[in-house]
């Protein structure tokens, strides 16, 4: 439903909220986002997923009375009334371009590409403004430890929105660093699936074309019966269950 | 905002009947799956079979083909700018590829032609990355467990959810290269959940036979995109990126090859020109056109731009009849609407009940099914639960999972809707999830063949805005596959294909002028503009208080 | 009472020699601690050069992490963590401007004001076990085996962090345990020049060369360390030490934790000699306190 819908059923409730400081009245169940629209913006930068998971509208606000910083996703985050509030579309960050293929995944790799990362104070500023409550600092320590791995995980839920780095009183951009770390865990310390290889060899070995083949010449009534006649796999069964009947397999 | 007390009282029905259906799933016992025809009869719920939600085009390679008032809207419209303002003779850019779109296959596609020695551009609309590709949560596809599954099983499914339409060729291009694709994506480093021996966990999806559905805990796509957009960065020297800049029309050179793009930087206002010797297309999909006004999941730039371009240079369309609506958004709490619940809820063992605490639907019904039955249930049955601004909606248990895999399951395995429930004070571990369907894939769009190429030189294509490979429905974790295996496809044709030598002709948007002329004297236009390139959302309130702002179409 | 561990970053990356041993070797001897489960990195590489509060907040938030874990004492292996940790430890007790200032800095957390105790694993050796209790359980004394104890700097500066406050001879100490024999060793307090080496790399090299003189004149057969920095000047560059500075032999050096596995008969796998040098192995194999296959 479009904004206006909305507005229509809660226009009732407005509050005040404050754009980059000017004052707005706003239907109060409005997303940051949505009320943004509704007060007249249209979104070319800050406004990507529209579903909190591409980092294009990390927002930073302060409530009337409170010191404090709060951010939040402009697309997830329902207005309050009287919160002063900008977007960060952009946050300029040093990004190393390395070659994956060669890196090795070792602690002196992260190293050599982000020297900064031993810049860090441990201020714990970048765990307080993440959006998605990521342990950012945990995360740079494990990388400061050259545990790739504990890195990998900690900051998985990362969304690269940049409030961290904008933050940030060592100057880095952490997410960029977290991101290097992910791939060299993922690509180069989790064991390889040997299923897999073994599945791609069978298939360059040719051992499904005739099959496919057969299928593919079938009357869509023939289809239709062989469709309908597939074993099921049980749904709460274990990994290494086995159709009765092997046709079909390589 | 939480639940209201109304909706309180109504989750007692789901309480009520809840140790039971905990007890048959126990058991292995499920609603039986509707027969062929069964389903048949099912689908006449769903809303690409409401006769008055489409028209046949009068425009265009597909005339006469009826698709949604939505879509021909934008395809029975004329041209953003006038074709004779654009200076073709100074491209503002020159390169071997340009590829549009900075999803999933367009970063894949990049990626492919750059390590086959091609210069790329790569335009986007938004920024690299945000695209539906980010989004995607459940998992992808592909048969990689020798004992028990095989392309052939993984074929008779995408057959089957597609309703036995699609196109062989494409499908068999799909299933034999999925495996590849995954290892390639492994290789990446794309952190798949796995066993510590490096076997993938794989779970079932709605309509599959065999339990192949790959995931990276509940962010799969997200995980996907930004390993390979960290990949695509590392060839800086050979991919350039070009953010909020839309291609807004293609490019033609004399003798009909494709050769670039006009493109428009929103920022500055200005369009410009892109010549390449080749083109990608990988604009994605169409959610923000909200057809026949549902909800969507889709991000903020699926306006299928791409599909108007590619039909105005000539290239057909294939199934855009159907659209597919997924069985489970939000419908409430509002602020949240549209948005995604992944079908591994159901997969993890979550009911869908009526309103009446009962179930009406196999949990893994193909989607098209799935979402006709819930329609069914709520308009026609009149069994939905109603919220409180009037729509109508189906529970989502997923407080059965915790009771079926241990207290703890929905937050550790459901981290991202866990914590999105969590903002709006509802625990979904304690209370289950109001649904609807949601429109969210465009199942059909430009055809193309196996190879990636067209029937206009030097045009590629990959991903949501291509059309055959899923027929008239796709299953879920079969379109993250394709964008993998279409776009690494579609970058190695390219840079086959300027391997093979293209001769450089003088650039022409006469397709484009034949195109504004065939649609003015069809006099179909009303006066639209096309491609739509963002949805409105502006107020209508303020938008006729912006007295001297310029809109064409929906950009000021 | 619960004895919490931080490890800091070094031995978990470089000097994983001087942490292995270390921890078999209190197991060996009964005495329990456990890893934090979350530490960041102590703030060595800016608390020692500025007098800046943020750069406490690193060390304070690591005491805050021991104290959540219900440790009343924390005990670390590299003497610069120790430094880094016990420096802020006591800026937290006596200056309460600063702590008030630290603990609102970190609202997140809760208020520190001093409560862990920051003990080096030597103190913790010599007053959980004692000297006696340790020379009993060695079972591979290494009699005849002439080491130089080298304090450095963070062991023993400033004065109110010093492990040898009480004890002046607390290295001495630990390696007559060991069944070894202390030599006096001139340099023993002197700086290894680390923290020159970026800047005045010739000074650092000066330095370095002077305690390697002092160890050749005490006629020691082994220097011991307990930090990654010295570690790194004294002995991986050694080499260029000796070869820039006339008359100089080489002296093998190890982590104190090595020739403390070695002496209680650990598996000497554990004691990590293939990270530091040569000169290291082939000197235990040739004295025969361990055996050469398993070097
Ligand atoms: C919420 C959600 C969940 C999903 N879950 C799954 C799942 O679990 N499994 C699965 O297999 N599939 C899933 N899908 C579907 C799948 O994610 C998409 O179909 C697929 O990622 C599309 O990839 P793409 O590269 O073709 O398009 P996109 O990823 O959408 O990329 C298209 C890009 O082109 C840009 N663009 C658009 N127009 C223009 C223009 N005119 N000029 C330049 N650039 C332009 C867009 O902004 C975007 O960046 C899901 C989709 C959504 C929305
Ligand atoms: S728009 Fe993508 S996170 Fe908000």
């Amino acid at each position: 439903m479009d904004t206006a819908a909305l507005t229509e059923k809660v226009a009732a409730k407005a509050v005040p909220i404050y754009i980059m400081g000017k004052r707005y009245e706003v239907p109060e169940a409005l997303t940051i986002m949505k009320a943004m629209e509704y007060a007249g913006y249209q979104y070319i930068r800050g406004c990507g997923c529209r579903g909190g998971v591409c980092g294009a509208c990390a927002t930073v606000y302060r409530k009337a009375g409170d010191y404090k910083i709060y951010t939040g996703l402009a697309c997830q985050t329902v207005v309050e009334p009287d919160m002063y509030l900008a977007q960060i579309p952009f946050y300029p960050a040093n990004r190393a371009t390395y070659d994956f293929e060669s890196a090795e995944p070792t602690p002196e790799t992260v190293f050599k590409l982000y020297p900064e990362l031993f810049r860090c104070v441990a201020c714990n500023a970048c765990t307080k403004v993440c959006p998605m409550d990521v342990e950012v600092l945990d995360y740079v320590s494990a990388l400061k430890r050259g545990d790739l791995k504990a890195a990998a995980e900690i900051s998985f839920d990362c969304i690269q929105c940049g409030l961290c780095a904008s933050r940030c009183m060592g100057e880095m951009a952490q997410y960029h660093i977290a991101q290097l770390a992910r791939r060299l865990a993922g690509g180069k310390l989790a064991a390889k699936a040997e299923h897999l290889g073994k599945m791609c060899a069978d298939i360059e070995g040719g051992a499904f074309a005739d099959l496919l083949g057969g299928l593919k010449s079938m009357s869509v009534d023939e289809l239709k019966k062989v469709y309908t006649e597939r074993e099921m796999e049980p749904h709460m069964g274990a990994d290494e269950w086995t159709p009765a009947s092997s046709h079909g397999l390589a | 905002m939480p639940y209201t007390p109304e909706l309180k009282e109504l989750i007692k029905a789901v309480e009520r009947t809840r140790p039971e259906r905990v007890e048959r799933k126990r058991r292995g016992e499920e609603i039986p799956f509707l027969s062929l025809d069964e389903r048949k009869e099912r689908l006449k719920f769903h809303p690409d079979f409401k006769e008055e939600g489409r028209r046949p085009l009068q425009v265009g390679p597909s005339k006469g083909y009826a698709i949604a008032h939505e879509i021909a809207d934008l395809l029975e419209a004329g041209s953003r700018v006038d074709p004779d303002r654009i200076d073709l003779s100074a491209p503002a850019y020159t390169t071997d590829v340009l590829v549009i779109g900075g999803g999933g296959a367009g970063t894949s596609a990049a990626i492919l032609a750059a390590e086959r020695g091609a210069n790329v551009i790569l335009a986007t609309k938004l920024r690299h990355g945000d695209a539906n590709t980010m989004m995607a949560e459940g998992g992808i596809q592909a048969a990689t467990k020798g004992h028990k599954d095989s392309p052939y099983f993984h074929y008779l499914d995408v057959m089957g959810g597609g309703h036995f339409t699609n196109v062989p060729e494409l499908v068999e291009t799909l299933v034999t290269q999925a495996p590849d694709a995954i290892r390639w994506l492994e290789h990446q480093g794309v952190n798949f959940t796995k066993q510590a021996d490096g076997t993938l966990e794989t779970i079932h999806g709605g309509g599959t036979s065999r339990k192949r559905m790959h995931y990276a805990a509940d962010i799969t796509g997200a995980e996907i995109m930004r390993t390979i957009r960290d990949e695509a960065r590392n060839h800086a020297d050979r991919i350039s990126v070009l953010e909020f800049s839309p291609a807004v029309e293609l490019v033609l050179d004399e003798s009909g090859h494709c050769a670039g793009a006009v493109l428009y930087n929103m920022e500055t206002e200005e369009y410009f020109v892109i010549r390449a010797k080749a083109v990608i297309m990988a604009t994605g999909g169409c959610g923000r056109l909200h057809i026949q006004g549902f909800m969507t999941t889709n991000h903020y730039g699926a306006t299928a731009d791409g599909i108007v371009l590619g039909y105005r240079a000539g290239v057909p369309v294939a199934f855009l009849h159907t659209v597919q609506y997924h069985p489970t958004g939000i419908v409430f709490p509002e602020q949240a609407e549209g948005i995604l619940i992944t079908e591994k809820f159901r997969g993890a063992g979550a009911n869908l009940v009526n309103v009446e605490g009962n179930q009406f639907v196999n949990e893994r019904e193909p989607r098209d099914v799935e979402a006709a039955s819930i329609i069914k249930e709520c308009v026609h049955e009149g069994k939905g639960v109603p919220t409180p601004t009037g729509r109508l909606g189906i529970w989502l248990d997923s407080p059965m999972i915790e009771q079926l895999a241990g207290e703890g399951t929905v937050k550790r395995e459901f981290p991202g809707k866990y914590i999105l429930y969590k903002r709006f004070d509802i625990d979904i571990s304690k209370e289950p999830m109001l649904i609807y369907p949601t429109l969210h894939y465009q199942n059909g769009g430009l055809e193309f063949r196996p190879s990636g190429e067209t029937c206009v030189p030097g045009l590629f294509i990959a991903g949501e805005v291509a059309g055959g490979i899923h027929g008239a429905n796709r299953l879920m974790g079969n379109s993250l596959l394709d964008i993998i295996v279409f776009g690494r496809i579609a970058g190695t044709s390219a840079a086959d294909y300027l391997a093979a030598g293209v001769s450089e002709g003088k650039l022409s948007l006469d397709h484009v002028r034949a195109y504004n002329a065939e649609v003015d004297a069809a006099g179909v236009s009303d006066g639209r503009v096309a491609p739509a390139i963002i949805p409105n959302y502006t107020d209508p309130a303020v938008r006729e208080r912006q007295l001297t702002a310029h809109y064409v179409g929906n950009v000021r | 009472m619960t004895i919490g561990y931080y490890p800091g970053c070094t031995l978990k990356t470089k000097a994983a020699n001087l942490e292995v041993a270390a921890l078999a070797a209190l197991d060996h001897l009964g005495i329990e601690v456990a890893e934090l489960p979350r530490w960041n990195c102590c703030g060595a590489v800016f608390s020692l050069a500025t007098d800046d509060l943020i750069h406490q907040v690193a060390p304070v938030r690591n005491l805050i992490r021991a104290a959540e874990q219900g440790c009343d004492t924390v005990v670390t292996i590299c003497s610069q963590c120790y430094n880094t940790l016990a420096r802020a430890n006591r800026l937290v007790r006596e200056d309460a401007e600063k702590r008030d200032t630290l603990n609102r800095f970190m609202t997140e957390e809760p208020d520190y004001a001093g409560e862990v105790e920051v003990v080096h694993y030597l103190s913790l050796l010599r007053d959980r076990v004692g000297w006696e209790r340790l020379r009993a359980a060695v079972t591979n004394p290494l009699t005849g085996l002439r080491v130089a104890p080298f304090y450095g700097c963070t062991l023993v500066r400033p004065g109110d962090v010093a492990i040898d406050a009480v004890d002046p001879a607390i290295l001495e100490g630990f390696i007559a345990a060991l069944g070894a024999e202390p030599v006096s060793f001139t340099a023993a307090r002197e700086c290894c020049g680390s923290y020159q080496m970026i800047a005045h790399p010739e000074e650092g090299l000066r330095r370095a060369a002077k305690v390697i003189a002092a160890a050749n004149a005490s006629a020691a057969d082994a220097l011991i360390l307990s930090c990654p920095l010295c570690e790194y000047n004294l002995g991986t560059r050694q080499g260029d030490v000796v070869a820039a500075h006339d008359g100089l032999e080489h002296v093998p050096t190890f982590y104190f934790t090595q020739l403390l596995g070695v002496a209680l008969g650990l598996d000497p796998e554990l004691c990590r000699l293939d990270l530091s040098g040569p000169a290291a192995t082939t000197l235990l194999t040739e004295r025969k306190y361990i055996a050469a296959a398993t070097a």
